[in-house]
C-alpha cells in the first residue's frame, strides 16, 4: 500500500523503525542475560576444577612422600637382604697405608697452611734476637761480677743484680729459619707424594668392592649412597677417595657418620669436610 | 762462727762461675738455653742470699746497739726536755727501735742495711728532738720510707 500523505508515510516508517529497534534491544536484553549465565556457569567450572586439583596436588605430595619412605624402606631392605648373603667390603682397616705416610700428608698439609714470613718480619725478628743476645750477654757479665764483688759494695750487687734481672722477663724470639722455606716446600711436595700414594691404594680397593659388588660399610653408603650415579663414577670414586682419606687423617672411627663431628677452627680439615659434605650431597640427590 | 757466711758466700760465688761457664758455653741461641738460664737464676739468688747473711752477720750487732742508743736517747730526752709535741718523734723513733731491736737485720736480701739506715734515722730524730721539738719525727718516717723503698722494691 502506498501512501500518499507524506507525513503519514513518514509516521509510518518511524512507527516501523521504532518496532526494529524494540525487537533488538530486547535482542540485547536477551544475548546480556544468556552471556551472564554463561559466564556463571563457566566461573563455576572453573572453581570447580581449581578444587580438583588442588585436591589432586595433595594427593600427589601424599604419594611421592610415601614414594620417599618406601624408597627408603627399599635401600634399607637391599642393604639387609645384601647383608645377609654379600661379603662386605672393609674401608675401615688400612695395613698398607702406615702411620709414616699419614704422618708425611699433614706435615705437608701443616707446610701448606703455614704463613711464610716477609723479609721485613725476618729482619725484625733477627733484630729482636741480636737485641736478646746482647742483652744475655750484658746479663752474664753482670752475674760474672756477682762472683767478684765483696760483700759489703751493696752498691754495686743491687746494680749487677738489676741487670742480671733483665734477662729474666725477656723471651728470645724463634728464629727465623732460613731453610725454613726449602723445608716447607720438601714436605709440601713429600705430602703431595703421599697422598697420591694414599689415593692410589684407596681407590684401588673401592674400585675392587665395586667390582666384586660388595657390601659397603654403613657409613659409606650412608655418606655417598648405594653406588655411583650414572655418568660421574669417577668423580664419585674421587670423593669417595677423599671420604677414607679425610677418616684415615683425621682418626674418624665412627660406624655411622662418615666424618665425625664437624671440626671447629679454620683450615685444611675444616676446608675438606666442607667441601666432602656438598658433594657428597650431590651424590646421593643424584 | 763469723767466717762461716763468708765461706759460704765464696762457695756460692764459685757455684755461680761454674753455672755461668755453662751458660756462656751453651750461648743465647742453643736450646737448653733457657733451662741453663733458669739454673744460673738460682745460683744467683744463693749468692744474694749468701751476701745478705754475710751482711746479717756483719750487722746484727751494730743495729742492736743503735737501737739501743735510741731507746736510751729516748728516755734521757724524755725526761730532760719533755713537751707534748716532742713526745710524737720520742715515740715513733722508740717503735722503730723496739722492731730493729726484736729483729736487727730482717729476712730480705737488702734489709740488713736498709734496717741500719731506719734505725740510724730514727736515732737522728731522738738526738734533733730538743732542738726540733716533734718536727724531728719527720726523719723517722724519712727512714723507714727509705727501708721500704730498699726492701720491698
Amino acid at each position: 500500500m502506498m501512501n500518499i500523505d507524506p507525513v503519514k508515510a513518514l509516521d509510518d516508517k518511524v512507527e516501523r523503525l521504532k518496532k526494529d529497534l524494540k525487537s533488538l534491544g530486547d535482542r540485547v536484553d536477551n544475548a546480556q542475560t544468556d552471556a551472564a549465565q554463561q559466564q556463571l556457569s563457566t566461573t563455576n567450572q572453573i572453581r570447580d576444577t581449581t578444587r580438583k586439583i588442588a585436591k589432586t596436588n595433595d594427593r600427589v605430595t601424599e604419594l611421592a612422600e610415601s614414594v620417599h619412605r618406601l624408597e627408603r624402606l627399599l635401600v634399607a631392605l637391599n642393604r639387609k637382604v645384601r647383608a645377609s648373603e654379600t661379603q662386605k667390603a672393609d674401608f675401615d682397616t688400612w695395613p698398607e697405608i702406615e702411620k709414616s705416610l699419614l704422618a708425611r700428608i699433614l706435615a705437608g698439609q701443616e707446610a701448606y697452611a703455614r704463613k711464610t714470613c716477609t723479609p721485613q718480619e725476618a729482619k725484625d725478628t733477627r733484630k729482636a734476637i741480636a737485641e736478646y743476645d746482647r742483652a744475655a750477654l750484658a746479663a752474664i757479665d753482670a752475674a760474672e761480677a756477682l762472683t767478684t764483688l765483696p760483700p759489703n759494695a751493696e752498691a754495686l750487687w743491687r746494680k749487677k743484680y738489676r741487670q742480671w734481672r733483665a734477662i729474666k722477663g725477656m723471651a728470645r724470639p724463634e728464629a727465623p729459619d732460613e731453610n725454613g722455606h726449602a723445608g716447607d716446600t720438601a714436605a709440601k711436595s713429600a705430602g703431595n707424594e703421599a697422598i697420591g700414594r694414599a689415593r692410589e691404594l684407596i681407590r684401588a680397593r673401592i674400585e675392587d668392592a665395586v667390582a666384586r659388588d660388595l657390601l659397603f660399610p654403613a657409613w659409606f653408603e650412608n655418606m655417598l649412597g648405594p653406588a655411583a650415579p650414572p655418568g660421574k663414577a669417577d668423580d664419585w670414586l674421587y670423593t669417595a677417595t677423599d671420604v677414607v682419606l679425610y677418616r684415615l687423617l683425621h682418626d674418624v672411627t665412627s660406624p655411622a657418620s662418615a666424618l665425625g663431628r664437624a671440626p671447629q677452627e679454620q683450615g685444611h680439615r675444616r676446608d675438606l669436610h666442607d667441601r666432602l659434605i656438598v658433594e657428597c650431597a650431590e651424590y646421593r640427590k643424584a | 762462727m763469723a767466717a762461716e757466711p763468708f765461706a759460704r758466700l765464696a762457695d756460692r760465688q764459685h757455684a755461680l762461675r761454674t753455672a755461668l761457664r755453662a751458660l756462656q758455653a751453651a750461648g743465647p741461641g742453643s736450646p737448653d738455653f733457657t733451662a741453663l738460664l733458669a739454673e744460673t737464676d738460682k745460683e744467683v739468688e744463693a749468692v744474694l742470699r749468701a751476701r745478705r747473711d754475710v751482711e746479717a752477720a756483719r750487722l746484727t750487732v751494730p743495729n742492736r746497739a743503735i737501737a739501743a742508743a735510741t731507746a736510751v736517747a729516748a728516755l734521757v730526752v724524755v725526761i730532760g726536755w719533755f713537751d707534748g709535741w716532742s713526745l710524737l718523734s720520742v715515740l715513733l723513733a722508740v717503735a722503730v727501735a723496739a722492731a730493729v731491736l726484736v729483729d736487727p737485720v730482717g729476712r730480705r736480701i737488702w734489709e740488713p742495711r736498709a734496717r741500719t739506715a731506719a734505725i740510724a734515722a730514727a736515732l737522728l730524730a731522738v738526738l734533733l728532738t730538743p732542738l726540733a721539738n716533734g718536727w724531728a719525727a719527720l726523719a723517722v718516717p724519712a727512714g723507714v720510707a727509705w727501708w721500704a723503698w730498699r726492701t720491698l722494691r
